[in-house]
């Protein structure tokens, strides 16, 4: 038997390996993207630069690392500085970071329980009508693209009704005790948390369901009923518990791609967290930002990843038996 | 705890027909002893575990009564059947790894039911792992996960998660299926000393031996319906129906000395369904259709034995009448000849050439679907009783019956009806066939000869078939070569084909393979028991070697001087012989040299 030290250092060096790769392409990627924030900002500007403006103005922008010093200033958090915000990307990143938490971990957290349960209750009716027209409805809605719900949504509920605001994640400038400040919140994070749980809910809820139905003709849920077990525990301790798997790797790899996961619907809703900020850096080719928001999120997956590792052996026990 | 199951049927809903499963059943658990229920896959075993439990699925259909104590399992709602699971009767489920969760530890998996009943959980924890040591499982096993588990640990773990909360009824679904024989021993040790505690205890399952060890009644079950009702100790012995001789000759008992032999035909699935009838009505009836024929196999008879297609003894009436089972000494027995069959009976028949006396009176009985080995010296009488069951000598005293008619008068007022009923095999191949036939001709002269068939064709389909059976060429030049231009082994073949070209019920072979080289005889043997299986034949096997007897015969019979001195199954002729001459012959047969000459005249 290994032991459990050798067992927890051996993935782990695998990822930080993996981590210092990813750090060095975000390195080189100014190199590799066409375009640079000069072309992009004069392209549409009247003003025409003359050559020697223009490689004046380009090696200003420019800012040559070495691959050390951009290690180490990745870890003094001094990430460079936005042209575009005319902000650090750091202060830039860390403002919209948690409107993105917000936003997604609700949706997940959200649409993956919802889709749990309903999907465990809905493979324990299985063939009941109200099970049927579930599963026909979800194959539906897993067919409509977040893109579609959410500019529907913003259409009717926003713009003609006019009961959710349409941009932002707060109202600006308004004087506000705490719990009108939540309240505001929530009112602004209605419609995109709408948008985001249609678009992942049916997918879980479908997910759920199949895993189920395949674990209730397991034997041993029949040996949980004969033990004269309560229903819930038959099927929740016993059955669900089994059906969990893929529901969390599906749970996770979601919120691995959680910046990428946010830029539709945060670009629909103008809703200031990570993805509207990443698409405004790569409107304007600004490459410090982009650097810093791409690395974050390739780093996320990694990090999730290695979570989820961690996550299965607890939840099966068969897993650490098989690596 | 009485369980007391009456006229229980329980069909499974398919798409446009439904399984029957159980067939009016009636069966009654006593405390204190143990049931077995055996019988082929798909005999319905697991659904009456599961019937008792309240745990067959959506769509089955259940009628008839399952009273534990007082309570009647069908008509309990499923609160009150959940308080019974378990504290009054549990079940250990076959395929033991399986029937537990993959993701709890094994003690938590013990302790649960315990734990729901309200104990406090530290004690239910101390409880599980006392069970668990109890079964011969540590406590450091008790923490693993089942798939940590090896298949007999799993099983121990399920009996002790089954006797956790003590229940007076417990079901047992193959427990010892895939077990080494250890494990098995430790097993039923723990059955057995359930039983002493006053367990009320149903075994299902495939392994007769432990059923023979341990069951105080066994149930003999066949698509649903009980077969035979019997004392545990007579299942290996002493069956009444050929379903459970069959089952007894298929299983590789530890004592069995024969080949294993299977059963012919399949086991079918009952299904009853409806659909339009000649009138245009619906029409509900049952039928047996093999899984994966549904129609095809078109409607067998809805009444009759179900058994009847597979049976070695089957007359027409079986095809025709309801069958109710019926008690038969000790046994209960569902079959209309009234269990296995006697084929043939002698009473003290005797016969001597001249001065000669080649056989004493003696007392023979071959039951139907039996391969009797008669075995002894050379001279011992064993042709001369062999050609007198074969009625080609007539005894000079004594009675004769075969299948229930005095062979006596049957043999002189209709010889033409009995004699295709009997297949012979001669002592010598070469000698037994007409050196001016073809291999066509030999074949076809006993049908030609009991005007079996007339029309050309059929003759020939006929032999054609017979000369397959045994694995003979059916090319046209074959069947025009002479004996001569044949080898020993072919020569037998075709013997053994025109013995059987007229489906005799008996087959009576005499030395059929003495002149044999030794893989020629294993290819030659092996094929007529197959035959003997397939067409359910009671066979007469004569040879002096009591070797080859071991391994063809259900009962052996030894003859010496005429007499025939000791007769009983082969296991227990083989293993322990009475008599002295039996174990001299057993002995010589090993090659011990330290027989006299001549010893049947010390033994007369």
């Amino acid at each position: 038997m290994r032991t459990r030290q050798h067992k927890w250092s051996r993935p782990v060096f695998a990822y930080l390996a993996a981590a210092l790769i990813l750090v060095y392409l975000s390195y080189l990627l100014p190199q590799l993207l066409p375009g640079d924030f000069v072309t992009a900002m004069y392209a549409g500007a009247d003003v025409s630069l003359n050559a020697l403006q223009e490689a004046e103005l380009k090696a200003y922008f420019l800012d040559n690392q070495t691959f050390g010093e951009y290690l180490g200033n990745l870890v003094r958090l001094d990430w460079g500085y936005s042209a575009a915000f005319f902000a650090p990307v750091s202060t830039l990143f860390f403002a919209a970071l948690p409107w993105t938490i917000v936003l997604m971990g609700t949706a997940h957290i959200l649409s993956s329980f919802l889709g749990f349960f309903l999907g465990v209750e809905a493979a324990w009716r299985r063939g009941s009508l109200v099970e049927k027209s579930g599963v026909g409805t979800m194959t539906v809605l897993e067919g409509i693209p977040e893109i579609c719900t959410g500019a529907l949504l913003l259409l009717v509920f926003s713009l003609h009704l006019g009961w959710f605001p349409a941009a932002g994640a707060q109202t600006a400038y308004a004087e506000q005790t705490t719990f009108q400040w939540v309240l505001d919140v929530l009112h602004h994070l209605t419609l995109p948390l709408i948008t985001l749980v249609a678009a992942y809910f049916p997918g879980n809820f479908l997910l759920a369901r199949a895993g189920m139905v395949m674990v209730l003709k397991k034997q041993f849920v029949l040996t949980a009923k004969a033990k004269g077990l309560p229903p819930g525990r038959v099927r929740y301790a016993h059955a669900a518990r089994n059906a969990l798997l893929p529901l969390v790797t599906r749970f996770g790899l979601r919120f691995a791609f959680m910046v990428t996961g946010a830029l539709v619907v945060e670009t629909i809703f103008s809703y200031p967290g990570l993805g509207t900020l990443l698409f405004n850096a790569i409107s304007m080719r600004d490459l410090p930002l982009i650097q810093g928001i791409v690395l974050f999120a390739s780093l996320m997956v990694l990090v999730v990843n290695l979570c989820m590792e961690w996550v299965y052996t607890l939840l099966d026990p068969r897993v650490s038996h098989a690596s | 705890m009485q369980v007391h199951i009456q006229n229980l049927r329980v069909s499974y809903l398919e798409e446009n027909h439904s399984l029957l499963a159980l067939d009016r059943l009636d069966l009654t658990l006593h405390p204190g002893r143990i049931t077995a229920m055996v019988g082929e896959s798909g005999c319905g075993k697991t659904t009456l575990g599961k019937a008792i439990m309240g745990l067959l699925p959506d769509n089955a259909r259940l009628r008839g009564q399952i009273l534990l104590d007082r309570d009647n399992v069908p008509d309990l709602d499923e609160a009150r059947m959940n308080t019974l699971r378990w504290s009054t009767a549990a079940m250990v489920f076959q395929n033991g790894t399986a029937t537990f969760n993959p993701v709890h530890r094994l003690v938590d998996q013990v302790a649960e039911p315990l734990v729901l009943k309200g104990t406090p959980r530290k004690k239910a924890m101390a409880k599980a792992v006392d069970m668990l040591a109890h079964m011969g499982l540590a406590p450091e096993m008790a923490r693993r996960y089942p798939h940590e588990l090896s298949g007999g640990q799993a099983q121990r773990g399920l009996l002790a998660m089954a006797l956790i909360l003590d229940p007076p009824l417990v079901i047992l679904d193959e427990p010892t299926a895939a077990l080494d024989a250890m494990t098995k021993a430790f097993i039923a040790r723990v059955i057995q000393d359930l039983r002493v505690r006053g367990k009320t205890i149903l075994l299902i399952t495939h392994d007769l031996d432990l059923a023979q060890a341990l069951a105080d009644d066994i149930v003999v079950l066949y698509l649903g319906q009980i077969m035979e009702h019997l004392p545990g100790r007579d299942l290996l012995e002493n069956p009444s129906h050929p379903y459970t001789l069959a089952l007894a000759r298929a299983f590789p008992a530890m004592d069995a000395v024969r080949d294993l032999g299977g059963i012919r035909g399949d086991a079918f699935y009952r299904m009853v369904h409806a659909h339009a009838g000649e009138s245009g009505t619906d029409h509900v009836h049952t039928h047996v259709a093999a899984p994966d024929s549904f129609h095809q196999g078109g409607h067998a008879p809805p009444r009759g034995c179900l058994f009847q297609p597979r049976c070695t003894q089957a007359v027409e009436a079986c095809t025709r009448d309801e069958i109710a089972i019926m008690p038969s000494g000790d046994h209960q027995v569902r079959c209309l000849r009234g269990g296995i069959a006697q084929l043939l009976c002698f009473e003290q028949v005797a016969k001597s050439y001249g001065p000669i006396k080649a056989l004493a009176p003696t007392d023979l009985t071959l039951m139907a679907g039996e391969v009797f080995c008669l075995v002894g010296e050379t001279g011992s009488g064993k042709t001369t009783l062999a050609m007198i069951a074969a009625a080609a000598i007539i005894p000079d005293q004594g009675k004769r019956i075969f299948q229930g008619r005095d062979m006596d008068i049957w043999v002189k007022k209709e010889f033409t009806s009995l004699a295709p009923k009997i297949g012979v095999i001669y002592q010598n191949p070469a000698e037994s066939v007409s050196h001016r036939f073809t291999v066509f001709d030999i074949v076809a002269e006993p049908l030609r000869i009991h005007k079996m068939e007339t029309r050309t064709e059929k003759i020939h389909s006929r032999v054609l078939r017979a000369l397959s059976d045994v694995r003979l060429s059916t090319a046209p030049e074959f069947l025009q070569r002479y004996p001569h231009e044949l080898n020993m082994g072919a020569i037998q073949r075709v013997c053994l084909a025109r013995a059987l070209v007229h489906d005799p019920d008996l087959l009576i072979a005499d030395e059929p393979t003495s002149a044999l080289d030794p893989s020629v005889q294993a290819k030659v043997l092996k094929m007529l028991l197959g035959l003997q299986i397939e067409k359910g034949l009671t066979m007469l096997f004569v040879t002096h070697n009591i070797g080859l007897a071991r391994k063809v015969a259900d009962r052996i019979g030894v003859m010496v001087d005429g007499r025939i001195i000791e007769t009983g199954p082969a296991a227990r002729i083989i293993n322990h012989p009475g008599h002295q001459y039996t174990k001299m012959l057993i002995n010589s047969a090993r090659g011990l040299s330290d027989t006299p000459q001549g010893m049947s005249q010390v033994y007369r």
